[in-house]
Formats: structure tokens, sequence, C-alpha cells
């Protein structure tokens, strides 16, 4: 059970209380860092909402947009604190694919539970993926698909990771993703819901 | 009447009874040539959508032989010049924004802003000639003006010849090979007009909070429009049901007190007035819709065929079934995954569990795109005559 009245309020996607909490703490001394992980309690709060069925996309993108607003007043003032990440996670959506409300989804949730995410945007090369794992040294990367066609270029860009030699895991999203897919292009994970990103990462990272 | 008349009339038989929910001679199955045909022609996606005649050329060459019953159409959706005539943000087709082989998509932006909503409502055609197509199209920014008024004149230009084109290679292809189209005319639900042309999937789901009665309004307001969508487009015709790709519905966007709230009201009020014609929606329910089920079973009886993508398709049939028609079987993974003999048993299965007493077609699922393998594609319509004879 949530005790914090900005967790609580974050969690129950009260856009206006939230505002009011964070300028109010933030007059009053509480630490920046502070506030931004009482939002990521109440945003964790709602990803298990959603897991058991309570909350729905409607829910989590909403409270993704509360976070991001109350973000746009606290990340100035994070500079300088030591902010610590639970780790370095790379996502992208795979090359020819322009779709990105499921990554942004789940981008969105993995921040929330603490981790440094590099999102490389939509209709992302192998080349790029593959840079930016190497930069971030990232044990893990995260690969979006909507579009059946554009499937096999996820297996390309997988492929191209393996022969780099890199060892990072994969795990990969989307609306027709299943076994079969997972399978063929030869990821290590694959995720059904939008929770599952943060599940899969927490046991990678042992977090 | 000459042999493929006797063809499309049987056919055509098949597919109206199966409409509805009767039991014809055989399960008809839908077929549809899409973007995989491109890998075994030796051309690009981009020459496919450019050039319509060299697709339908593909298609022609394609159709002898093939014994299926409900036709979806060849590889070109839309033709792109059109959209290139007036400068349209709305897509990024073959080798314009994407790959030469990749396929065309949308670019969803919030083209209607939050402060839009009241002008919308008072008028919706209006709005949108003033306002979304100036937001759409760059050379239509300046309305009235020298270029914008060229652009339009050759974006209208270009829509008719290309719907001049098609209609002649369908007319060519009824007669030749004897098929039967799938649908005419074309309409969407009032909420997915809003959620996927105007305000965006990000913007409508904040509207939802934030502005909820603003939302319902402009539902409300869109309605007519889409009952007129379906029946004009289609000039009138009834024979055949309207298409209507459905996208925001599906699970898990919505909660269930927004789906019944906002959702389905103007839905089903556009169904009605469908029906209230005489026309009759393919109700394509992209994606999993298995928790909408029994609100969707309030629908008049037959006024939908019911598309199964990812819903459960047990349930559709327990819930839906002997009222509403139902189209699908075939997931579109297996089409890319899968193998003949695969394709092949898993038609067996669909049959056994879904065809049973009729009221049901063979389809793919969900849109067969580039990723699937023509065996498979055609092993799913030779499976459909194997097993299909009830």
């Amino acid at each position: 059970m949530l005790t914090d009245s900005l967790s609580k309020a974050i969690a129950e996607l009260e856009e206006q209380q939230v505002a009011e909490l964070v300028k109010e703490r933030l007059d009053s001394g509480v630490s920046p860092l502070e506030i931004v992980n009482s939002l990521q309690q109440g945003m964790a709060e709602a990803g298990g909402r959603f897991e058991s069925g309570e909350y729905f996309l409607g829910e989590l993108i909403m409270c993704g947009e509360i976070m991001q607003d109350s973000m746009v007043i606290l990340e100035p003032l994070l500079s300088g604190s030591n902010a610590e990440y639970k780790g370095n996670i790379v996502m992208g959506t795979v090359k020819g694919d322009i779709h990105d409300l499921g990554k942004n989804i789940v981008v969105m949730l993995l921040k929330g539970s603490g981790y440094n995410v590099i999102d490389l945007g939509v209709d992302v090369s192998k080349e790029k993926f593959i840079e930016a794992i190497k930069e971030s040294n990232a044990p893990l990367v995260g690969m979006s698909v909507l579009l059946t066609g554009c499937q096999e270029s996820m297996k390309e860009t997988i492929d191209a990771i393996r022969a780099a030699g890199l060892n990072t895991k994969v795990l990969i999203g989307g609306n027709y993703i299943d076994e079969l897919v997972k399978n063929h292009v030869g990821a290590d994970y694959s995720a059904q819901a939008a929770t599952d990103g943060v599940k899969i990462a927490d046991q990678i990272f042992g977090a | 009447m000459n042999e493929k008349e006797m063809l499309y009339q049987k056919r055509l038989e098949r597919y109206t009874t199966a409409m509805d929910c009767g039991k014809p001679d055989m399960v008809p199955v839908a077929f549809g040539i899409g973007e995989w045909i491109v890998k075994y022609t030796g051309t690009t996606l981009q020459e496919i959508y450019y050039d319509l005649d060299k697709s339908n050329n593909i298609v022609s060459e394609m159709l002898p032989g093939l014994d299926f019953d409900i036709f979806k159409g060849g590889p070109s959706l839309w033709w792109p010049p059109m959209f290139d005539a007036m400068g349209s943000k709305l897509y990024k087709f073959p080798g314009i924004g994407v790959d030469e082989n990749s396929t065309f998509q949308f670019n969803e932006q919030e083209y209607m802003k939050a402060d839009d909503y009241d002008e919308f409502i008072a008028s919706p055609t209006e709005w949108l000639v003033n306002h979304y197509l100036p937001n759409i199209s760059k050379e239509l920014e300046n309305p009235g003006s020298y270029r914008s008024t060229v652009a339009l004149i050759k974006g209208a230009a270009a829509f008719a010849i290309s719907g001049g084109m098609m209609g002649a290679a369908w007319g060519k292809w009824t007669v030749d090979h004897g098929i039967v189209g799938q649908g005419t005319g074309f309409t969407k639900a009032p909420f997915d007009t809003l959620g996927d042309a105007l305000r965006g999937m990000k913007g409508v789901l904040l509207d939802l909070r934030r502005r909820p009665e603003k939302v319902l309004a402009a539902c409300d307001a869109i309605t007519p429009h889409n009952v007129n969508c379906g029946v004009a487009g289609a000039g009138a015709d009834t024979r055949f049901p309207c298409f209507a790709p459905l996208h925001r519905g599906a699970y898990p966007f919505l909660n269930p007190h927004q789906w019944d709230t906002f959702y389905w009201p103007s839905l089903k009020a556009t169904i009605e007035g469908l029906w209230a014609k005489g026309k009759r929606m393919l109700f394509y329910a992209e994606g999993d819709w298995t928790p909408y089920l029994e609100k969707i079973a309030e629908l008049p009886d037959k006024s939908i065929i019911f598309q199964i993508d990812t819903t459960d398709a047990k349930k559709a049939k327990e819930i839906l079934g002997g009222r509403f028609c139902l189209q699908g079987g075939m997931p579109t993974t297996l089409l890319t995954y899968g193998t003949p003999e695969k394709i092949k048993e898993h038609v067996k299965r669909t049959f056994d569990e879904l065809a049973g007493d009729g009221g049901f077609i063979l389809d793919s699922g969900g849109v067969v795109m580039g990723d699937a393998k023509k065996e498979n594609v055609i092993a799913m319509i030779e499976a459909a005559r194997e097993y299909g004879t009830y």
C-alpha cells in the first residue's frame, strides 16, 4: 500500500494534485530526487494495477503524461544530485516501422522503475542499435515492431548484433509478437504485455 | 450464362448465405493478393504502389487457376500520387519517407488540437476544410490561394483517375475469373475517426480524462457523417458490407467504463444507422476484442460480419455465432512462419471449431503484409476446398 500522498496522487492519475504536491514539496525544501522517488513508486503502483487488470493502456499513458509533466520541472534540478540508475537499456522501433505508442509506454515504465533508457526512436537501423549498445554498454536492448512485414528487419538487427560479438540480451514486443516470432528472429525474451518489460529487466539486472 | 457467370453466381450465393448466417454448399474463403506478392515478381513495393497498371497486371496474372470465393483486392491499397499532389503529411509511402520495400505507414499526429473541439463539433465538414486540410497537406496551407486550388484539383483528379482504373480492373477480374468482391464502401467508428485521424491515440486518451464531454460531443457529431460515408461511398449498394477497420476499441486500450461510454455508443449508432438503410458492416476488429463480445452481441442480428483477428475465436463463436457471420480463423503470423502442412491442419481444425453450422468465412485474421509466404497463402485456399464441403 502506498502511504506517500504524492505517490498515491500519481497512481490515482490526479494530474492537478500531483502538480500541486510537486510544487509544494520543492518550496518546502524536499530534494528533487526524493520527489522523483515518490513519483516512481506511484508509477510502479499504476503498473501493478495494469497487470492485475484494473488499469488499461489509457491509464498507463495518462500516468506517463503526468510523470513527464513533472519531470519538466524536476529534471533541471536533478543535476548534481546522485541519481543512481539500475542500469542502461537501449530501446527502439525497428527499421521500416514508425509505430511508437507501445515503445513509448514501455520506455516510460522502465524510466519510472529507475532505468536509464536510451530511446533511439522509430525506424531505427541495425547500425544505430549496435552503436548505441556499444556506447552505453547496455546489457539489455528492447525492440518494438507492430507491422508483421517489419519482423524480418528485427531478425536482421538481432543477427547483426550477434555478428558484432555483442552479448546483450534482446527483448522484443509488439501486437503480433509470439513464441513463433521470438524463435524466428532469435530474441532472448518476448513481452506480451506493457509491464512485462520491467519484469524482464528486473530479472536481467537482478534489481 | 457462360461458365464464369455461373461461377460468379455460385460464389455470390455462398458469400450471401454465409453473411446471413446460413449454411452454403461449402465454407466460403476470402483471399487477397497482398504485398507478399512483390518478392515473387522481381519488382519493388514502390513500383507496385505508384504504377497501378503494373500492380493490376500482377493480380490478373495470378488469379487464373486460384479457386476462392471472395476477393479482397490486390496489393495497392492507396495510390500515392493523390497524396503527393496535395503534399500530404499523412502517410509515408514506399520509397518516399520509408525504404522502397517498406509498407506505407500512417504518420499519426495531433492534426486537431484540444482547442479545436468546439469549432469541429459545431460543423465537422467546415472545420475539416478550413483547418484539417491545411494542417495535413503542405500544398493546401493557404486555402483559396492559387497553389492550394491547383493542388486540390490535382488531388481530386488523381482520386478520380485511380477510382476509374481500379473500377475497370475489378470489372475485368469479375468477368474473367468469376470472383466476388468483399465489400463496397468504407467507414469507421466515430471514436476512431477522432482518435486515428484527428487527435491521435495519445491525444484522445488524455482527452478522456481532461475533456470527456468534448469527446462525446465530437463522436455524436461524427456519427451521421460515418453512416453516410458507408452508404454513399458504395453508391448505395447494399448487397455487400462496407469495410470498417476498427482500432481504438481493441483490448487493452480503453478500460471497460471508457469503452462502454466513449467507444461503443457512437459505433453502435453508426451500425444501426447503416442497417436501417440495409447496409451491413464488415466489423474489422483488428487486435483482441474478446472482453467486448457481449456488448457487440447487442447489435441487430446480421448487421455485421465480425472479423476475428486475435480475438478468442471460440468465445466469438459462442457469443456471436448464429446471429452474426464470423470471418477469419487463420492467424496472420502462421502465413509467414508456418508451412503448407501446418496451414492445412489449421484450416481443418478451424472448420471443426467455427464453421459447423454455417455463418463462417475463412480468412486471414488481420492484414496480410509483405512477410507472408505465397505457398502458405495458396495452401489456405486449397485446404478450404479440401475440407470445406458441408
